[in-house]
């Protein structure tokens, strides 16, 4: 079975350099240039737009209660860092307790500064995700993303499956993973496409609470423009609660995995990670 | 070999659509493409020089606008992204653009917004307002009562939103700044009104001037008044008796209280909170 049209065998001297008999691995190309160069980008951006959101809202908390009778603090993420300061060894002497939430998770801590520094970050996430979406099309990874019927099914075995993994450690019964023949599985393919509607929530919630009256059609479409800054506040926990397992299982999950994103390439041929 | 992708010779490691016969939105496994290591590492070597030069690009331009430049150039480049913002939001504004109105029933609590306190409210009777930059090229100086009799007091109920995040549903009563400006026009070139409160005090007592810009097509709009009255009652010292700003288009800051003064001007004018590094514009 000959495959190589460039076979030099015929003068029998240079079979070296014929790639037929050179070791070969079969690989697959797996992400888009663009998508992978926006994937990396997207961390320092939302990092960004995280640590100066978290500014942002010590300036105006969503979630507030009556003043205390003792601190006349009104402000539950203040309560949390009273709450450390009191209790985790070594924070004791904290100067500002109510402030320890925000003087660790949010910067610039000059309320100007984080402004400034969030317009000019969602500007350049807003060009990210739709440099994303072009990769996404051009490499038609777009595909892999869409979710599918039999999703409702197979996903909700698999949330079964994590959710009994600790149960069949106890009786020392193997579990074997699922093996898909698509390039995710569908708890994969749900969190996958659920990020950048999340993005996408979070950008248009974000010009709701920037304009409140000349969108007031989009701060209506979030429920008005108070409701509008709490989409906003959650859709932040929303990438903070994808990015923790995403992470981990990345890693778990070995290298062929964490190298396609920097370089393309896979050598899971036969779909998805095991 | 029945699989196509099995054919593909060595060098055609690229990135590939992947088309699909089902259509546009069904997922086909990929094309396998079989390799040598040469290959595989020349790949590797043309990404990890792409990325090399990306990062590279990234990081002198980061590193100088960090550490290259000097800390008022620094801040001058971080103002560029407001003056950008700003001319988002002068695109985005319509003057004949309505902001949504409520009913009395959706009028929530006003927080007191006065900094240092409430100035005494010894000022409100020797009150006036004092126009100045009219096309007449005189002052005018106007009373309350001036101002009540001159012009219809029309009642609105809007929303006013803090650059803090908050916002809060008031009914003010007032006239229209745009009958203001057709009673007394201004000079005719103006495109600025800078209004200021001389009865401002900071958190001592001591006077501490309030005063903000307002651009000429934000003050023409139908829902930009010179409020009198709150709730129908004439407005407290707390919410800047006799006299203040509601432009709801504009963030809270804008709106200012207690105004004693406004002034046309063609050149844009001096703003309290811009001056302090925010958004001169503040059109939400």
């Amino acid at each position: 079975m000959e495959t190589s049209s460039d076979s030099v065998a015929a003068d029998g001297t240079v079979a070296s350099l014929d790639v037929s008999v050179q070791p070969t691995r079969a690989v697959v190309w797996r992400h888009h240039v663009l998508v992978r160069w926006t994937h990396w980008l997207t961390v320092p951006l939302l990092l960004g737009l995280i640590l100066s959101g978290v500014s942002i809202y010590s300036f105006g908390p969503v979630y507030q209660h009556a003043p205390d009778a003792i601190t006349g603090n009104t402000d539950y993420v203040a309560d949390v860092g009273i709450w450390l300061c009191a209790h985790v060894p070594g924070l004791h002497h904290y100067r500002d307790p109510p402030a320890w939430v925000y003087d660790h998770f949010g910067r610039p801590r000059s309320f100007t500064a984080a402004l400034r520094l969030h317009w000019l970050l969602v500007y350049l996430f807003m060009l990210n995700g739709t440099v994303y979406m072009l990769g996404l099309v051009l490499g038609g990874g777009y595909r892999a993303l869409l979710p599918r019927l039999s999703d409702i099914r197979d996903g909700s075995a698999m949330a079964l499956q994590y959710a009994g993994v600790i149960f069949a450690k106890i009786v020392r019964r193997s579990r074997p993973h699922p093996h898909e023949a698509t390039k995710y599985n569908p708890l994969q393919r749900l969190s996958y496409c659920a990020m950048p509607l999340a993005g996408l929530l979070a950008i248009l919630s974000g010009w709701a609470m920037h304009k409140p009256m000349q969108l007031h059609w989009l701060a209506t479409m979030f429920g008005g423009y108070d409701d509008a800054r709490i989409w906003h506040f959650w859709l932040t926990w929303v990438f903070v609660i994808f990015t923790v397992p995403h992470v981990i299982l990345i890693l778990l999950d070995g290298w062929d995995t964490m190298r396609s994103m920097f370089f393309g390439w896979s050598e899971r041929t036969g779909g998805g990670p095991r | 070999m029945s699989d196509d992708g099995e054919q593909k010779p060595a060098g055609a490691l690229t990135d590939r659509h992947q088309r699909s016969s089902r259509g546009i939105f069904s997922e086909e496994p990929p094309a396998i493409v079989r390799v040598t290591e040469a290959e595989l590492r020349a790949c590797n070597r043309r990404e990890l020089l792409k990325y090399g030069l990306g990062g590279a690009a990234v990081a002198a331009l980061g590193g100088y606008a960090t550490f290259g430049l000097s800390k008022p150039r620094r801040s001058k480049l971080l103002a560029g992204i407001l003056t950008f913002d700003d001319d988002v939001a002068k695109a985005m504004y319509s003057p004949e653009r309505l902001v949504p109105t409520y009913t009395k029933s959706e009028v929530t609590n006003l927080r007191v917004t006065y900094f240092g306190g409430a100035p005494d409210p010894s000022y409100i009777p020797g009150w006036r307002l004092t126009l100045r930059g009219l096309r007449s090229g005189r002052a005018e100086t106007l009373t309350i009562d001036d101002l009540r009799r001159q012009f219809i007091i029309r009642d609105q109920i809007t929303r006013l939103v803090c650059v803090d995040g908050w916002s809060a549903i008031a009914w003010w009563s007032g006239l229209r700044f745009n009958e203001l400006l057709h009673a007394y026009p201004p000079t005719d070139n103006a495109k600025w009104a800078k209004l200021e409160s001389s009865v401002s005090t900071d958190g001592m007592g001591h006077s501490d001037p309030y005063f903000v810009s307002i651009d000429l097509p934000t003050a023409r709009h139908a829902q930009t008044i010179l409020a009198t009255q709150r709730n129908g009652l004439p407005l407290t010292v707390e919410h800047g008796a006799p006299l203040r700003l509601v432009a709801p288009m504009k963030l809270g800051l804008k709106n200012i209280k207690a105004i004693t003064e406004i002034t046309y001007s063609v050149e844009e004018p001096q703003d309290f909170w811009g001056n302090l590094g925010f958004s001169h514009y503040d059109g939400i």
